[in-house]
């Protein structure tokens, strides 16, 4: 892949972007401010900070924030344990004096200490509590933060370029919001989930892509369905579908559904699927 | 720049703050923004942090830059419902073109912003004569519209957004599935269910309690002594039982569905049953209530911990819950009275919850109410009694 001008972000390989996103991605990296990304799951929010690490050329740096997260963990942690151990055996090579040598950088810690420019995802900011969140983005903000067994300062030597993402299981708080720029990715629509088949697979049939997509927007609008198909579903039906020498594009149009299981993954859903199409097929 | 844009926005209630706008000054200053198109994105990213108010920010960007009139407030409200209609219009024309008294063949020659216009008029005249009017549009009709509708006209609506100029897509409106004049989101209701969650030590011990290591060691003379804690794990499970059936419910639907969409993602287990009323021998697991009954004696098998939380307004006939052939379906008439098999319920699973959407105030008149609270704890579907509810669920014994 060819290095980029001037940093601009125009989309990678697998991922589409639409001019809106790419505006936006791109305004957030000059004023070097955190994006946060929102949308119902499936929409590509992680995906983003994948797709803008791999065109970039930079190296991602992920954080899974988990509900019991504690902010200290993601900057970096004291390995008292390893300390301890070594002070009464002593047979490792670390100097015991020296704490600097049993701290240990957390995800946050380590895109402050990178040689080069990252990415930094934090993936699912929403899991952990409104504390966490605050406390992160003055750390983002200020782009430093203390080690306070040794009393150091860790100093960004690259801003690096972060991307959050939220499922919306809760508000996040006023100053956080600030803080952030934002974004709500809404699903794809036909003609854009129409490219993103294209880019991830090559040469497949037309007739194929077309009556598979016909049929996942019908099926998405299918009353009472609890998880509603995603374009990752879609994907692997499509996959599923081209990998089975019986099928042939014509079918899906009579409503004579395989793989049904592939779009939907609960099963009260699957049997709301199924009993639509094969009641179809009785008129 | 663009203070009055700002302040239009700040006035129609978007919430926003003077450091973002400076923000977005900063921006234009290094020459971010090079058009229209990306002012409208980038200015949103920048100074709207809430999909709520996508919609609201996209009328005011209209306004700003076309000149398109803002609507004062029931204009919002019409619009949406005018919206609504050409949505049903998509579905089925004959069926409206009846209820509107006209001729189908007449709204087939208008273009969908001239059938909206009239619909818009429609609804004007018809104010103080037919209040509700909103009704038999369906509350269903605030799905964007037209992307898979078919116009009799032969006509697409809606659709293809891309390569448009900033101002058509602001008056697209695309945002407004989002807005807060929307159908309601609860987020406040996930918030309140969040309390749930147990956070009592019941994992393995298998986490390292450092402080107490430390002491131990030093009290052992340097030899190193581990200290384990239990893992904090999160280990409710969760029976929720809907009441589904009867108009008295309809209303309540959509506020239980979402309270327990909610509830879906943050407990460990949580089982959905349904039921008409009370319940007799039987909860389905179908929202139809006619495929998988689940008998309640075998509930006494589940774990007495479990969290029973039941969803209804407990109004009903007296003797639904009181006589012994009380259902009001012949096939699940055992002998046993409803108010018996409640009983049961209370004594395998003793942390449950009733909760009402009938507003507490109310309570006092209806019989059964009154006869189900004596034996369920029960509570107003509110915050409030929400919050109340989980106090109780939490308490131990």
């Amino acid at each position: 892949m060819n290095q980029p001008v001037n940093n601009e972000f125009h989309g990678a390989k697998k991922y589409v972007l639409d001019n809106e996103l790419a505006s936006i991605v791109n305004i957030s990296m000059k004023l070097e401010m955190p994006l946060l990304l929102k949308g119902e799951p499936g929409t590509g929010k992680t995906m983003l900070a994948y797709a803008i690490a791999d065109t970039l050329s930079m190296p991602l740096i992920t954080l899974n924030v988990k509900s019991s997260m504690k902010l200290v963990e993601a900057l970096y942690q004291y390995d008292t344990l390893t300390r301890l151990n070594d002070s009464r055996f002593g047979d490792s090579k670390r100097d015991v004096s020296n704490i600097d040598e049993y701290i240990k950088m957390g995800k946050i810690g380590q895109a402050f200490c990178a040689e080069k420019r990252t990415v930094l995802l934090i993936d699912e900011i929403d899991k952990a509590d409104t504390d966490f969140q605050d406390d992160m983005l003055d750390v983002l903000d200020q782009m430093q933060f203390d080690i306070i067994e040794t009393d150091k300062t860790v100093k960004t030597l690259h801003r690096p370029v972060i991307i959050i993402t939220s499922n919306a299981k809760k508000d996040l708080s006023d100053p956080f919001l600030g803080r952030c720029n934002f974004h709500h990715i809404a699903f794809p629509d036909p003609k854009m989930m129409r490219k993103i088949i294209n880019v991830h697979f090559e040469n497949m049939d037309e007739k194929l892509v077309e009556n598979a997509i016909g049929s996942f927007y019908r099926l998405r609008e299918l009353d009472a369905i609890e998880k509603k198909p995603a374009t990752r579903e879609l994907l692997n039906w499509i996959r599923a579908l081209n990998a089975d020498p019986d099928f042939k594009a014509k079918d899906l149009v009579r409503e004579k559904m395989p793989f049904l299981g592939v779009l939907f993954k609960k099963s009260p859903d699957y049997e709301r699927a199924k009993n639509l199409t094969s009641r179809r097929k009785m008129f | 720049m663009f203070l009055n844009f700002f302040y239009t926005l700040k006035e129609v209630g978007i919430p926003v703050s003077p450091t973002s706008f400076l923000i977005l000054q900063k921006a234009l200053h290094q020459g971010n923004i090079s058009s229209l198109d990306e002012f409208y994105t980038c200015a949103r990213a920048i100074l709207v942090k809430s999909e709520k108010y996508f919609d609201l920010y996209d009328q005011v960007f209209a306004h700003h830059f076309d000149g398109v009139p803002l609507p004062e407030d029931g204009g919002f409200e019409i619009d949406e419902i005018a919206r609504g209609m050409l949505d049903e219009w998509l579905k089925n024309p004959e069926q409206l073109a009846d209820a509107l008294g006209i001729d189908e063949k007449e709204l087939n020659k208008m273009s969908p912003d001239e059938l909206i216009e009239y619909f818009k008029k429609r609804l004007k005249d018809q104010d103080g004569r037919h209040d509700g009017g909103g009704k038999w549009i369906g509350t269903g009709g605030y799905s964007p519209v037209g992307h898979s509708g078919h116009h009799p006209g032969g006509m697409r609506v809606g659709g293809e957004s891309q390569n448009k100029s900033a101002v058509k897509v602001a008056n697209e409106r695309r945002y407004k599935d989002y807005s807060t004049r929307g159908p309601l989101t609860q987020a406040k209701m996930g918030e309140a269910l969040k309390r749930l969650r147990n956070l009592i030590p019941a994992g393995p011990r298998d986490k390292i309690n450092i402080d107490e290591t430390i002491k131990e060691t030093l009290r052992n003379a340097g030899e190193i002594e581990l200290i384990f804690d239990r893992a904090l794990k999160d280990r409710l499970k969760i029976i929720l039982a809907i009441d589904n059936g009867g108009w008295s419910m309809d209303p309540h639907i959509q506020v239980v569905q979402t309270l327990f969409d909610y509830a879906r993602s943050q407990f460990k287990e949580v089982k959905t049953y349904f039921f008409h009323n009370t319940i007799y021998d039987y909860l389905w697991e179908d929202p139809a209530r006619y495929k998988k009954p689940k008998s309640i004696m075998e509930f006494s098998r589940l774990d007495p911990d479990t969290r029973l939380i039941v969803l209804g307004d407990a109004s009903m006939a007296p003797y639904e819950l009181m006589a012994h052939d009380g259902s009001i379906h012949i096939t699940q008439r055992s002998g046993r009275p409803s108010i018996e098999q409640l009983k049961f319920l209370i004594k395998t699973f003793p942390h449950a919850v009733w909760l009402n959407p009938v507003s507490e105030s109310m309570w006092g008149y209806t019989h059964t109410i009154m006869t189900i609270s004596q034996i369920f704890p029960m509570y107003e579907l509110s915050l409030d009694g929400l919050e109340k509810a989980v106090e109780k669920l939490m308490l131990k014994n």
